[in-house]
């Protein structure tokens, strides 16, 4: 009996996480820029239309753009921060603890718009590139945490045993520490590109003319909703969910080898 | 084959070595002369800096003063990897993503030596430290603790080291298996020639093993000697407490106030092993109760309720004496040691 009311919940829940993406996709086979279910006319004319204007391109080229950037950047100052954060005893390491993790308990709209005063301030023009920054600001925290948590738990003597076997720092970096950190690199990065790829409200105040997907979306809603609109919503989805699976079968071929 | 000569250099010279952490002296002003080819234990309580000299020893950490000769060459400033040591680890720090083959060829990798020749390299050392050969392949997250202990002692000595350093190896091994690698660390030693310093809280170990015996306390080597010397003649009442249990007894005036006998010195502490006390003999005699007996084997240990207090005495297991018996115990004062503090 609770074992069949735990499923119900269970199928329940699930039903309510993946009903409103199934919608979004109901949404993008209809011919009216009214919402109404069930549709008159089912069409693929969005996807059409979609695939064929050079702004969905753009969108989405500026959306990987930004999100490769901070994914890749994050990755690498996460790794060393991580290090630093959780490795290495130095004096202020609890104070560099602290100011690391609060960008994170910042509303991201008040991040934003301090972050788009400040660009002003100091006289950048707001553009993609600006947005890469301002992603940082917040997610690099988060890629610090993921990684951090594969340095709680390891033997640092690791490292010295390396260098007592001959090995260069370098060296120990490659086989010993990086070897470890490297699960944790890959959710940091992936969680970096995913955060990246899906934030509006920083994306909002710091990308200037730039254009990314979420902002489109967010504004045709507000005030021009086509059905085109949920088709490039759709083939966005498609595209992380595709980069998902990229990255689990690489790992999965690589245990292999 | 390193020379070792009557006047060849030490394997190791150290001279004023110190390392402070903060306020803390971990390593105070030690001085010592390894030589090659010798087992050299360093044993000392807990935080007595043994791990420290270690570390300084393998270029894992600087001194704050003092120097360091390998062979008559100063490797103060060396970096681990360029110095021909190698260590044995308190935690073993095994590779833990990695194989067994793979964490004890690790070395040979550094050097640039091919798979195949680290394979049999590898297969090699699993023989020498009597792990199965299919081990190999195996993850060392895998191996039992012991298992682990030799994957960390073949992985060291893959590097070919002219000195290993052992830190506590043995410790988180039960009796028989420990008993069964001392042995075989010894029997390595003696068949290889190399210098091993080895660190250990076991006075057992340090006796069965060592050519010679370093005590450390509070950073600072107090005695080094044969183990037969740091055993019977202490060179106080801290060594002497530290290689097993002993009797103390205070000299004042040029008698042991505790039996009111004389004493073989005007003042100082005399020691007196457990085993040097025994029913009705010696030339100093007390009466005693007996209050705990606790069985070592071929020999049984008692404690002594007296009027100098509790008295430790080790007899052989034959005795008839049982707890709550009374008798009159005694020592030879030719079979104590003096020591001034
Ligand atoms: N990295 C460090 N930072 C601060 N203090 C340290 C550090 N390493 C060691 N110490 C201190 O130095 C002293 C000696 O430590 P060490 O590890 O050498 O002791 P040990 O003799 O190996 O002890 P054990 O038998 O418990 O392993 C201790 O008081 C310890 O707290
Ligand atoms: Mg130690």
């Amino acid at each position: 009996m609770i074992r069949r009311l735990g499923l119900v919940w269970l199928t329940a829940l699930i039903a309510l996480m993946y009903l409103p993406i199934l919608s979004v996709i109901l949404a993008s086979l209809s011919t009216s820029r009214y919402m109404r279910f069930p549709h008159r006319q089912w069409s693929t004319g969005a996807y059409v239309d979609a695939v064929s204007q050079d702004q969905t391109w753009i969108l989405h080229a500026t959306s990987f753009k930004i999100a490769a950037l901070v994914a890749v950047l994050s990755l690498i100052l996460a790794t060393f921060g991580a290090m630093a954060f959780a490795r290495y005893d130095w004096r202020g390491r609890s104070w560099f603890q602290k100011a690391v993790v609060l960008p994170i308990f910042f509303p991201q709209p008040v991040l934003g718009l301090a972050l788009l005063l400040f660009l002003t301030a100091i006289g950048v023009t707001p553009s993609w590139r600006s947005a890469v920054f301002a992603h940082m600001v917040w997610i690099l925290p988060i890629v610090t945490l993921v990684i951090s948590i594969r340095l709680f738990g390891y033997d640092p003597a690791q490292e010295d045993a390396a260098r007592d076997l001959g090995a260069t720092r370098w060296q120990t970096f490659r086989e010993v520490t990086l070897p470890h950190l490297a699960p944790g690199m890959v959710s940091g990065g992936l969680f970096a590109f995913l955060l990246s790829w899906s934030n509006l409200p920083l994306s909002i105040f710091t990308t200037g003319a730039d254009t990314t997907l979420p902002e489109y979306m967010f504004t045709r809603v507000a005030t021009n909703y086509a059905p085109v609109i949920s088709a490039i919503a759709v083939i966005a989805t498609l595209g992380s969910v595709a980069l998902g699976l990229v990255l689990l079968l690489a790992l999965r071929l690589r245990r292999r080898s | 084959m390193p020379d070792t000569g009557a006047d060849a250099p030490p394997a190791l010279s150290l001279s004023g070595l110190s390392r402070s952490f903060g306020d803390t002296r971990a390593l105070d002003d030690v001085s010592l002369d390894i030589r090659e080819g010798e087992f050299f234990t360093v044993v000392g309580p807990s935080g007595s800096g043994k791990t420290t000299l270690l570390r300084i020893l393998a270029g894992l950490d600087r001194p704050t003063a003092g120097t360091l000769h390998l062979r008559g060459r100063d490797i103060a400033g060396l970096p681990p990897n360029k110095r021909p040591t190698a260590m044995v680890f308190q935690s073993l720090a095994l590779f833990d993503h990695r194989s067994v083959g793979e964490n004890v060829a690790f070395a040979l990798k550094m050097r640039g030596v091919g798979a195949e020749a680290r394979r049999t390299k590898a297969l090699e050392l699993l023989d020498l430290v009597r792990l199965p050969r299919d081990y190999h392949d195996r993850p060392v997250t895998q191996c039992s603790g012991g298992e682990r202990q030799r994957v960390a002692l073949a992985r060291a000595l893959a590097s070919d080291p002219e000195i290993l350093f052992f830190d506590e190896p043995l410790s988180a091994l039960d009796y028989r298996l420990r008993k069964t690698l001392e042995v075989e660390l010894r029997d390595l030693q003696k068949r290889t020639g190399r210098t091993f310093v080895y660190i250990t809280h076991s006075l057992e170990e340090a006796m069965v093993m060592s050519d010679r015996i370093g005590i450390m306390r509070d950073g600072r080597l107090v005695q080094v000697g044969d183990p037969a010397t740091i055993y019977g003649r202490p060179r106080d009442r801290f060594v002497a407490r530290f290689m097993g249990e002993v009797n103390v007894f205070e000299i004042a005036g040029g008698r042991l106030p505790a039996f009111d006998a004389p004493a073989p010195a005007q003042d100082g502490w005399l020691i007196v092993r457990p085993e040097a006390l025994a029913p009705d003999a010696g030339d100093v005699q007390f009466d005693a109760t007996v209050t705990d007996i606790y069985r070592l084997g071929s020999r049984v240990q008692m404690h002594l309720d007296t009027a100098a207090g509790t008295l430790i005495a080790e007899l052989p297991a034959s005795t008839r004496l049982a707890e709550g018996d009374a008798a009159r115990f005694g020592f030879a004062v030719a079979d104590t040691h003096r020591v001034a503090e």
